[in-house]
């Protein structure tokens, strides 16, 4: 670093400077307060209340201890599971396909497409798109009878693969990722196109100068160089999975035949569509997915990124 | 389109016609990407200033004529303006505060080595997986014992706590790869802790902190849930719920649903387009390394 | 709500001490709120209602906000809990978990009764006492499209209802001449799908069997139900439904039947009329429509060709923890008149649990109203729909097998009678 060469002489000896990296108590209060603050009032309080709630049923107003029953009901929960399934192969693949278009529209962006500035708008639009109208949108694209996409199959020829895409039981958990992918692919370039431009300049110079193909500059440069956004990308939109709500609520609500039934949908069917107050079965799903979830990106950082956080 | 300029620059020494060939294959699937993108947004727009009488019959038909009244139906007769002042105030002012508590956190978290600091972290992580419409009912109770139920103040600080472990997450993982050099040479320059995150952290970590804010605002403006539940006084509404007046239990207004989203979508572009050109800039100017 | 509990307390005192006129007193406000934003006939009458009690009860002022339905239930369920929710609500008597849960106030002791038709009571009826004012009731129905079912040829007989093979015959006929012959979507409602074959089953079953059924307490696997199951998956098969079904909501399948591409058929509840008649350029039925109204198919060896299902919809409950029951209290009394449901009727051409009188009815759609209620001469009334009387896990099921997989052509009739016997089916 050059602000550090450039200074050498003005370090006395390393040892009499305290440690940088440690700083007295009040620093450390006046950074982290205020977000503890909110995270203890807004967030670990509800979410104790939950994990509390969890061992009751609740009817009206009344509270009936019952231990384990709600966790106990949950393992023979036949809905639940196929909401598990769903969502993980929702979590699991999913990221996969948003962050690698993510990363490939960001390079494309990076290498100096023609209306470059206009594409980076043109395709960050979706992001700013609400589920609900995204949704909508959605549903009407998939539409058998106009939609746009039955249009173009049957205008190319392929009238036959015309299908009901949100009614049928294999097609709909798809159509829904490829509508989720449509929406938050701008946001993982925009993310990949800021680190890339942060890389050292260099070192991509090198590359060039060396000859090396685009190809060969994406595996050996450019994608081991962005491992920490990639990576966090990933975990963010796992994440991001392992909560989805909104989209399915409003387009399959969960059906057909529980096919894109999720967590999340289910916990809130549970909570507020079955025609009761009781909170705790749905909060003692919550609190067994909280576990599930914090376990997964433990497992995932574990994994994937054992070596990155030390590189620094 | 990588895969197109893949074939393309892979073999420096091939006869140009492949390689225009790859050129016109990049273009032809940047183009449809693009429609693809852009497509359902152009379309909308279109049917914000048709009726939904006009949609129902033709839903590609090109506006003809155009129903500008509809804009001001929306933002004169059905209030958005009230709405849209209501979801600026509401969301700025928590991106704001996000952002700030967060950044701080951030940094304390990725730059000072502590007791418990891990734990924080995990513990300030770990809420980002809570579903939030399970806590949404003791959120509910909190803000009605503060007495902050149905004010656009007490929809703040939910906004506020919504989007801090987010922010948490992202900051603090950029802010740890900031050189630690660069903190050793300000401290030796007699920076206090505080000085070092306003003119070293802050400045150096844009990019990072431009991400989160983008994101957050967007995630915040068209937030739905807590907003309903949270806020029941007309006048204290904000968009998401006003374009939501239109979808009707039996009828969907679809072209004033396309105007309502475009009153509340427009500006979030403009405001997307000039801040990610000084985003972009910035980063291609002052870069860390 | 804190004004509304200060303005009470200011009221009170005034009264108390007697030193201050009632026209110095602040009145006390009380909330409401509707459903029905969108609809202008229902946000009308009961905006009307709410502004003559406002005239008559100077003590008593009203914030009546109008909100969707879905969005009320997501609020009151929160709202009911720490006392927050308004003093007079919409609710439907398929929400039975508010009763249950004590946040409900009898009504018994502000309105009065005789207001109410006794056969809606029941709807609203816990413990001997009425929970809720229930303004709007309907009858399943079958609508038709009078020219397109006589271009294909099918005669609707004089007593307006088909035989099951006629029926059949009338799909058939639809769809060799390539028109839909039952407009119906499932995007965004849990019933409409299962109307057909519920309907079928009360004829098939007659009301104490269909009872039964909708208890858990008969098997779906009873022959008489699979054989109208099969034949309701024939007519699936054959092509009933739209291909959209799945995705195609409730106001685009009115849209489907009277505009474009058009259908033979719309089963729907008779509160058809809160969009149909809305104005044709806001995408209402076109003024010149030929539509018609016939009974659901009679059923070989059919217990019941005269029943329908009747129920309550759209009712005003109030909440238990108001902090101003005389106000909300009035405000209900001064609702359930028989003047008032005569009203209802007229301008929104719907059935009401109000007492009412229907030769009174003058309205532009008279003739409308006049087919309907004869449609409704000499009929059985079952009351509720599957979802009223279904809960939880086998309402769940119900939405998802039998709204919405079995009328689509995804499962068979065995699979769905075992799921529904395993989610409903009390043994």
């Amino acid at each position: 670093m050059t602000s550090t060469a450039a200074r050498p002489d003005d370090v006395k000896s390393p040892g009499s400077v305290a440690d940088p990296r440690r700083t007295s108590w009040p620093v450390l209060v006046v950074f982290l307060v205020p977000a503890l603050a909110i995270y203890v009032g807004l967030t670990a309080y509800p979410a104790f209340r939950t994990i509390y709630d969890s061992f009751f049923t609740i009817e009206g107003l009344d509270a009936t201890f019952v231990g384990l029953d709600n966790y106990r009901a949950l393992m023979s929960d036949e809905t639940f599971w196929v909401a598990v399934r769903n969502t993980f192969v929702w979590s699991f693949i999913a990221p996969v396909l948003d962050v690698s278009t993510g990363l490939l529209l960001a390079l494309a962006l990076y290498a100096g497409v023609p209306f470059a500035r206009f594409l980076r708008v043109a395709w960050f639009t979706p992001v700013l798109l609400s589920y609900v109208v995204v949704a909508i949108l959605w549903m009407w694209i998939y539409n058998y009878d106009w939609g746009i996409l039955n249009e173009v199959l049957r205008a190319v020829g392929l009238g036959a693969l015309a299908s009901s895409w949100l009614g049928d039981p294999n097609l709909a958990l798809g159509a829904l990722i490829v509508t989720h992918a449509w929406k938050w692919a701008g946001f993982n370039m925009v993310v990949c196109l800021a680190a890339i431009h942060s890389l050292p300049r260099e070192v991509l110079e090198a590359a060039d100068l060396d000859n090396c193909g685009w190809g060969a500059k994406l595996r050996h440069v450019i994608v081991p160089m962005l491992r920490p956004t990639l990576l966090n990308l990933y975990i963010l939109a796992f994440i991001g999975k392992m909560k989805i709500f909104d989209l399915v609520w409003i387009m399959t609500g969960g059906g057909p035949l529980w096919a894109t039934e999720t967590v999340s949908t289910y916990v809130y069917k549970r909570a507020f569509n079955w025609n009761t107050f009781d909170l705790g079965y749905p909060s003692a799903i919550a609190a067994v997915w909280f576990g599930v979830v914090c376990a997964a990106v433990v497992i995932l950082n574990r994994v994937l990124a054992s070596k990155d956080r030390l590189e620094y | 389109m990588a895969f197109f300029s893949m074939l393309g620059a892979r073999d420096p020494g091939a006869t140009p016609l492949p390689r225009l060939f790859a050129r016109g294959g990049l273009a032809l699937v940047i183009g449809a990407y693009t429609i693809y993108t852009l497509g359902p947004f152009l379309w909308l727009a279109t049917m914000s200033v048709r009726t939904t009488g006009e949609i129902s019959l033709d839903h590609y038909a090109w506006p003809s004529p155009f129903h500008w009244e509809q804009f001001r139906i929306a933002w004169v007769d059905s209030n958005f303006a009230t709405y849209f002042w209501n979801s600026t105030l509401v969301v700025v002012g928590a991106v704001a505060v996000v952002t700030l508590v967060g950044a701080a956190a951030a940094h304390a978290l990725a730059r000072y080595r502590f007791k418990g600091n891990r734990l924080i972290y995990a513990v300030l992580f770990s809420s980002i997986i809570f579903p939030p419409q399970i806590t949404l009912i003791s959120l509910y109770q909190i803000l009605v014992d503060y007495n902050l139920y149905n004010s656009l103040l007490g929809l703040t600080l939910v906004y506020i706590s919504l989007q801090l472990p987010l922010t948490v997450y992202l900051l603090e993982g950029f802010f740890a790869r900031i050189p630690q050099d660069l903190f050793d040479a300000a401290k030796m320059d007699g920076y206090g802790d505080i000085e070092i995150f306003r003119r070293i952290v802050l400045p150096i970590g844009m990019p990072a902190i431009a991400t989160t804010l983008i994101l957050n605002f967007i995630q915040l403006w068209n937030e739905f849930l807590f907003a309903v539940v949270l806020i029941t006084d007309p006048d204290k509404r904000t968009l998401p719920i006003g374009i939501r007046a239109f979808m009707g239990d039996h009828f969907q207004d679809i072209g004033m649903i396309a105007a309502g989203v475009m009153i509340s979508v427009v500006p979030v572009i403009l405001a997307y387009i000039f801040f990610s050109e000084k985003l972009i800039r910035g980063m291609t100017a002052g870069a860390v390394k | 709500m804190r004004w509304g509990r200060f303005g009470c307390a200011v009221a009170a005192a005034a009264l108390s001490i007697g030193c201050m006129g009632p026209a110095l007193a602040q009145p006390a406000q009380i909330n409401m709120w509707s459903n029905w934003p969108d609809e202008p006939a229902k946000k009308d009458w009961v905006s009307a209602r709410v502004k003559e009690f406002e005239a008559a009860n100077p003590q008593c002022a009203v914030k009546l906000s109008f909100i969707p339905k879905a969005d009320i239930y997501t609020q009151a369920k929160s709202a009911v809990r720490t006392g927050q929710a308004p003093d007079i609500f919409y609710l439907e008597p398929d929400q039975p978990e508010f009763l249950a849960g004590g946040f409900l106030e009898p009504l018994d002791s502000y309105i009065d009764l005789a207001g109410l038709e006794d056969w809606a009571k029941p709807a609203w009826t816990s413990k001997g006492k009425v929970y809720g004012l229930p303004v709007e009731a309907y009858t399943v129905e079958l609508y038709y499209n009078k020219d397109l079912v006589k271009k294909v040829g099918v005669d609707v007989p004089a007593n307006f209802q088909l035989t099951q093979a006629q029926f059949t015959d009338l799909v058939k006929k639809g769809v060799a001449a390539g028109i839909t012959p039952i407009s119906q979507g499932v995007g965004d409602r849990p019933f409409p799908g299962g109307l057909v074959l519920y309907e079928a089953l009360l004829r098939k079953l007659g009301p104490e069997d269909y009872g039964k059924l909708l208890d858990g307490t008969l098997s779906y696997k009873d022959p008489r139900v699979i054989e109208v199951m099969d034949w309701v998956k024939g007519l699936v098969d054959a092509g009933a439904y739209p291909k959209s079904f799945s995705t195609l909501k409730l106001g685009e399948s009115h849209f489907y039947f009277y505009n474009t591409p058009g259908s033979l058929t719309f089963p729907d509840p008779s509160w058809f009329t809160g969009r149909a008649f809305a104005p044709p350029e806001s995408g209402g039925m076109p003024a010149n429509f030929p539509l018609g109204i016939m009974q659901f198919p009679a059923m070989d060896g059919g217990k019941c060709p005269e029943c329908k299902t009747l129920a309550v919809a759209g009712s005003f409950v109030m909440y238990s923890k108001s902090k101003n029951k005389d106000c909300a209290g009035a405000l209900l009394k001064s609702m359930a008149t028989r003047d008032n449901g005569t009203k209802w009727m007229e301008q929104v051409s719907l059935q009401t649990g109000l007492a009412s009188d229907p030769s009174k009815i003058k309205s532009a759609h008279a003739d409308y109203f006049a087919e309907l209620n004869a449609r409704n001469k000499g009929v059985k009334y079952f009351f509720g729909t599957p979802l009223f009387h279904y809960r939880a896990k086998c309402a769940e099921t119900y939405t998802q097998v039998m709204n919405n997989a079995f009328p689509a052509g995804l499962i068979s009739v065995q699979d769905a009678a075992d799921k529904m016997n395993a989610a409903c089916f009390k043994g």
